[in-house]
């Protein structure tokens, strides 16, 4: 009967060792897909790169669009502000294609040069829209917080569009061309409506440009990862 | 003292000016009912003038009364018609009456009644304005003319708005005062010719029902008639679409040509542009439109739209229409949308919806991303029921409600901005009935599950209920039982005691059991203290001794009641009589928790039958000066009795009855003679006479309804035993009356009670002779009684010991009663 029990005790292990073993081994396919065995190079692929970018673009032009609402509804009402509004971008310096045609005739890397500008370039007013922001009179938190958000969000857009573009063509990261923005004294104008206007025009003018950089990037991710059949 | 004169005039004149303002209020002053009017002849309101209220708040009553009858009513409707207004619905209004109405101003200090006004509502019709008056200029072969459009007035009841009204318009130059006036008839338009060019004209219209009145003129309209030196009025842009986000539309609605014909041209410039350009397409899109080609449409742009509207009188630009092409992007409705039901072996069916995006729009290229939409009902829904699916084109829907015949539609928006695309068009799926069938089987399942569980559930009460009842509703005090040898019970012989306790494998043995159970807790009640009397201990209890003849009903307040409690153990004792064994295996089966109870019940009728007899032998003939010479038969009868006395304090050997018992009979053979025995008795007491008995019941007479503990004079008692059909043994009942009367022997004030031995002949029968004082008889079931009277009178101690054993029995069933305290008695020795 010993015998019989040591025998029991050594299929007992036995399996102990088959299931521990499987389970290794399932944890270790899970990490198969991004590091391929014994790869240097081992990064997350382009197309995952391009789906974080374009799932972020989105969610900061959803942002802008909500905070131009709010602020349109709030603040804008009845002011005749998209009037004026009329040719009012910072950004508007950089020639960006304008309709379907022009994007696709447009060389990928210029694009993404394009929309890194673009961030670049909206890099600085976020940083003072989201300071600014909280001097507006009775400003709900909902407008505070996205200025902040959209601000934090467009930076970790701008880190993810720099590691593409070094990906798509790589050693050729400069070109760091990005337009000025001049608006800040805009911004801290005595006169409320001159000052609203001036707000105004930032997030009309930022929900452009958002948009603009999703369709872009939805536009590229198609193009690039899909071959234009998405 | 002057100060003081001063001070009390100053007080009297106070008082009076108090006065004076208490008479200020007063009762309310006269309403006054302006007018009655109706609109249509199918309804009518009167309004009323208050008068002075007398300074007081004051209600406002309206009566009626009808040329037709002498009552008075009060309005039905003071609110339809505002304030100070009474309503006459529809079904208030006859035409053919004439109302004497009067309006009651009330308040705290009296009423004011108005004048009454006489109402024929024919007479006082008077419709309502007509509204929504509309005018237009047209021109018609170089001829201009004005087009007036309108509506009948609305009323309050919409399902009567089909009145035909007769309508009157009149106009006037602005700057003139007499009106020309138009009869138009019952049309609710009209076209004017002859008008002055260049003049402004004022329009009303009003209307009429019948012979009624003309209502009053409709709010006035104003028109430039253009005199044909004018400019067109200025267009409107209505919207502008992209349907494909790489071109775009707008539409606009043109004004007033000015009577010439009139050019429109549609002027745009960009963002950042100064240039201003025209529109490159106006046919594309039809009349009134401009269409924008791809590379016309650029986006993240401004556009900035007019439109201008020119004849040879000069020209009206559009106010300006701001267009970010991006924002106003709406997709045609998906197209191929196709549903598809998926039978998947093992599975419930499931509904696969699938479709293409619009095919204008391009979304493969990534430059438009469409999110859809899709919403359902049941052909006959009411509402849909809708699930937004994202950028998928496909989608799954398991949960559909089968037999169903479903619409399916599907839409699109663009995923940022844009609005939503029509719905495609209603595509429609029936979904089959199939798998009700999977349902109802699980449904079987479930019910067979369910109701085995509801059968072990009570087998499980059934078996346990017994103890449970036990458990909760503690045993009652049993008997103190003088002179038991608890040893002898205590140490062993098991199998003797259990065939001694009566179980003579007639009950089930689960049952006999339960009865051993039973008398060992009799044994250790003996420490306690007895209680005389717990009326009403266990009402419960004894309701579930009730055999299934009775209803739950009868059962209750048994306790309270001993006459009811003898009935009842009487029906308990009927029961057995008409059971053969088999009858009791049949009751057995009921799954109900009666049956423990009703197989008990049987049985310990059995016992106290049983013991019955014994008693008769041992017992009570003794005390009647029966003769002891028993038959063998009783020997086996005897078990019991054997453990009765056992009980009590005779010096019986129970071991030596017990085997005596062995050896003489086997149990069943007991039992059938029992059932014989109680089958007979059963006969005897329905046929009312005692022919040919051969077996017959102890009868205890009683006094009355009371406690016999509180009336024990009134105890009486007899037993009439039994016996062997072949020994001829038989009590005989001693009537003055026909022996028919024992068939009443619970019904109070006809029994008769048997109190005496009257003879005894030839050994065999037992002469009883009824006791002229009582009048009350009960059965043998009634063991309080049969102590009471023992004890009444005085018989020995073995007759007292024996009726205390027979509670015992008796009061697991009759829990209640408690009739058997011993201690009770002891007074009465």
């Amino acid at each position: 009967s010993r015998t019989k029990t040591q025998s029991t005790e050594q299929c007992l292990l036995l399996v102990v060792l088959l299931v521990s073993n499987m389970l290794l081994t399932k944890e270790g396919v899970t990490s198969l897909p991004i590091c391929p065995n014994g790869s240097v190079n081992c990064q997350v692929s382009l197309g995952e790169l391009f789906d974080r970018a374009v799932k972020l673009s989105h969610y900061i032009h959803f942002l802008s669009s909500e905070i131009f609402n709010e602020f349109d509804e709030r603040y804008a009402q009845g002011r005749g502000f998209i009037t004026k509004a009329v040719n009012g971008c910072h950004t508007s310096s950089l020639t960006t294609p304008e309709d379907k045609e022009q994007a696709q005739q447009i060389h990928h890397e210029d694009l993404l040069n394009l929309i890194l500008g673009v961030l670049r370039s909206w890099n600085d007013p976020l940083i003072h829209l989201a300071s600014e922001v909280q001097r507006i009179k009775e400003a709900p938190d909902t407008i505070l917080w996205k200025a902040v958000e959209i601000e934090e969000q467009n930076k970790r857009l701008l880190e993810g569009m720099e590691k593409i573009v070094g990906r798509v063509h790589p050693g050729e990261i400069g070109n760091d061309a990005y337009s000025q923005w001049e608006g800040l004294p805009s911004l801290q104008l005595a006169d409320e409506d001159s000052r609203l206007f001036a707000f105004y025009n930032l997030l009309h003018c930022l929900r452009r440009d958002s948009h603009k950089i999703d369709n872009y990037l939805k536009l590229l991710k198609c193009r690039l990862i899909h071959d234009s059949n998405c | 003292m002057k100060q003081k004169l001063t001070s009390s005039v100053q007080i009297i004149l106070l008082l009076a000016l108090t006065a004076v303002g208490w008479t200020g209020q007063s009762y309310p002053g006269k309403p006054k009912i302006i007018r009655c009017r109706s609109l249509e002849k199918e309804t009518f309101s009167c309004w009323w003038k208050p008068g002075s209220d007398g300074g007081l708040p004051t209600n406002y009553t309206l009566f009626y009364s009808k040329d037709s009858e002498e009552n008075f009513y009060e309005c039905p409707d003071y609110r339809t018609s505002g304030p100070n207004s009474c309503y006459f619905d529809k079904n208030h209004t006859n035409p053919w009456t004439t109302y004497n109405i009067t309006v009651m101003a009330t308040n705290e200090i009296g009423s004011n009644s108005s004048d009454p006004q006489y109402v024929d509502v024919t007479s006082i019709v008077q419709p309502d304005a007509p509204v929504n008056l509309s005018l237009e200029t047209k021109t018609s072969a170089g001829i201009m003319y004005l087009w007036a459009k309108w509506s009948p007035p609305p009323l309050a009841d919409v399902t009567s708005n089909s009145h035909v009204y007769h309508y009157e318009l009149q106009l006037k130059p602005e700057k003139k005062e007499e009106w020309e006036t138009i009869s138009v008839g019952v049309q609710t338009q009209c076209k004017v010719t002859m008008l002055q060019a260049g003049v402004k004209y004022v329009v009303q219209v009003r209307c009429m029902l019948d012979r009624g009145e003309w209502s009053e003129w409709s709010s006035e309209r104003r028109i430039q008639i253009p005199n044909g030196e004018s400019p067109p009025e200025k267009p409107t842009i209505i919207k502008c679409r992209s349907p494909e986000k790489e071109t775009f539309t707008c539409w606009w609605k043109p004004g007033s040509d000015g009577g010439h014909p009139t050019n429109y041209t549609l002027l745009y410039s960009k963002e950042g542009e100064q240039q201003v350009y025209e529109c490159p397409d106006y046919r594309t899109a039809g009349p009134n439109s401009c269409y924008f080609d791809k590379k016309h449409t650029s986006f993240w742009t401004i556009y900035n739209i007019t439109v201008r509207a020119t004849n040879k009188m000069g020209s009206n630009v559009s106010d300006p229409h701001y267009v970010d092409v991006t924002y106003i992007v709406q997709p045609d409705p998906p197209v191929n949308v196709t549903l598809e039901l998926k039978k998947p072996i093992n599975t419930k069916p499931y509904l696969v919806l699938s479709w293409s995006p619009p095919p204008l729009a391009d979304v493969r290229s990534g430059w438009l991303t469409l999110e859809y939409e899709l919403r359902l009902k049941p052909e006959e829904g009411e509402e849909w029921e809708t699930v937004f699916v994202g950028q998928q084109t496909q989608y799954k829907m398991f949960s559909l409600n089968p037999g169903k015949k479903y619409i399916v539609q599907i839409h699109c928006k663009p995923d940022h901005h844009g609005s939503w695309s029509e719905w495609s068009s209603e595509k429609y799926i029936q979904i089959p009935t199939d798998f009700r069938v999977k349902d109802m089987v699980v449904w079987i399942i479930v019910g067979v599950l369910s109701s085995l569980i509801c059968l072990i559930m009570s087998w499980t009460m059934v078996l346990k209920g017994y103890r449970m009842i036990a458990f909760i509703l503690p045993p009652v005090p049993g008997p103190k039982i003088k002179g038991i040898d608890t040893h002898l019970l205590e140490t062993g012989k098991s199998e003797e005691l259990l065939s001694a306790l009566g179980c003579h494998g007639f009950p089930p043995t689960s049952d006999c059991e339960e009865l051993l159970i039973e008398y060992l807790e009799v044994e250790d009640s003996e420490d306690q203290q007895l209680m005389p009397s717990h009326d009403n201990g266990h009402p419960s209890k004894n309701a579930k001794m009730i055999p299934k003849e009775k209803d739950s009903d009868s059962g209750r307040g048994s306790c309270d009641s001993p006459s009811v409690l003898s009935e009842k153990c009487r029906e308990s004792r009927a029961l057995p009589s008409t059971l053969q064994t088999q009858d009791v295996r049949d009751v057995q089966e009921n799954k109900e928790g009666k049956r423990s109870w009703e197989t008990e019940c049987i049985a310990s009728e059995q016992k106290i039958l049983l013991f019955n007899n014994e008693s008769t032998k041992e017992t009570t003939w003794p005390a009647t000066q029966l003769p002891d010479n028993h038959p063998p038969m009783f020997a086996y009868h005897s078990i019991v009795d054997a453990h009765k006395i056992t009980m009590t304090t005779t010096n019986v050997n129970i071991a030596s009855f017990l085997v005596g018992n062995e050896e003489h009979k086997s149990q069943y053979s007991i039992t059938e003679t029992v059932h014989d025995d109680m089958e007979k008795q059963r006969e005897m007491e329905n046929l009312h006479s005692k022919t040919d008995q051969t077996t017959m019941q102890v009868i205890k007479t009683r006094p009355n309804d009371k406690s016999p503990f509180l009336n024990p004079k009134l105890m009486d008692y007899v037993e009439v035993h039994k016996v062997r059909q072949d020994k001829e043994t038989a009590v005989l009942l001693k009537h003055k009356e026909n022996s028919g009367k024992r068939e009443k022997y619970t019904v109070p004030g006809t029994s008769k009670e048997y109190t005496k031995v009257s003879t005894v002949v030839d050994h065999n029968i037992l002469v009883l002779m009824p006791d002229s004082r009582i009048h009350h008889t009960s059965v043998i079931q009634e063991p309080a009684m049969e102590m009471s009277q023992n004890l009444q009178q005085g018989q020995a101690e073995k007759n007292m010991s024996y009726c205390l054993t027979v509670p015992s029995e008796c009061k697991r069933e009759t829990s209640g009663s408690e009739y058997m305290d011993p201690s009770s008695f002891m007074p009465f020795k």
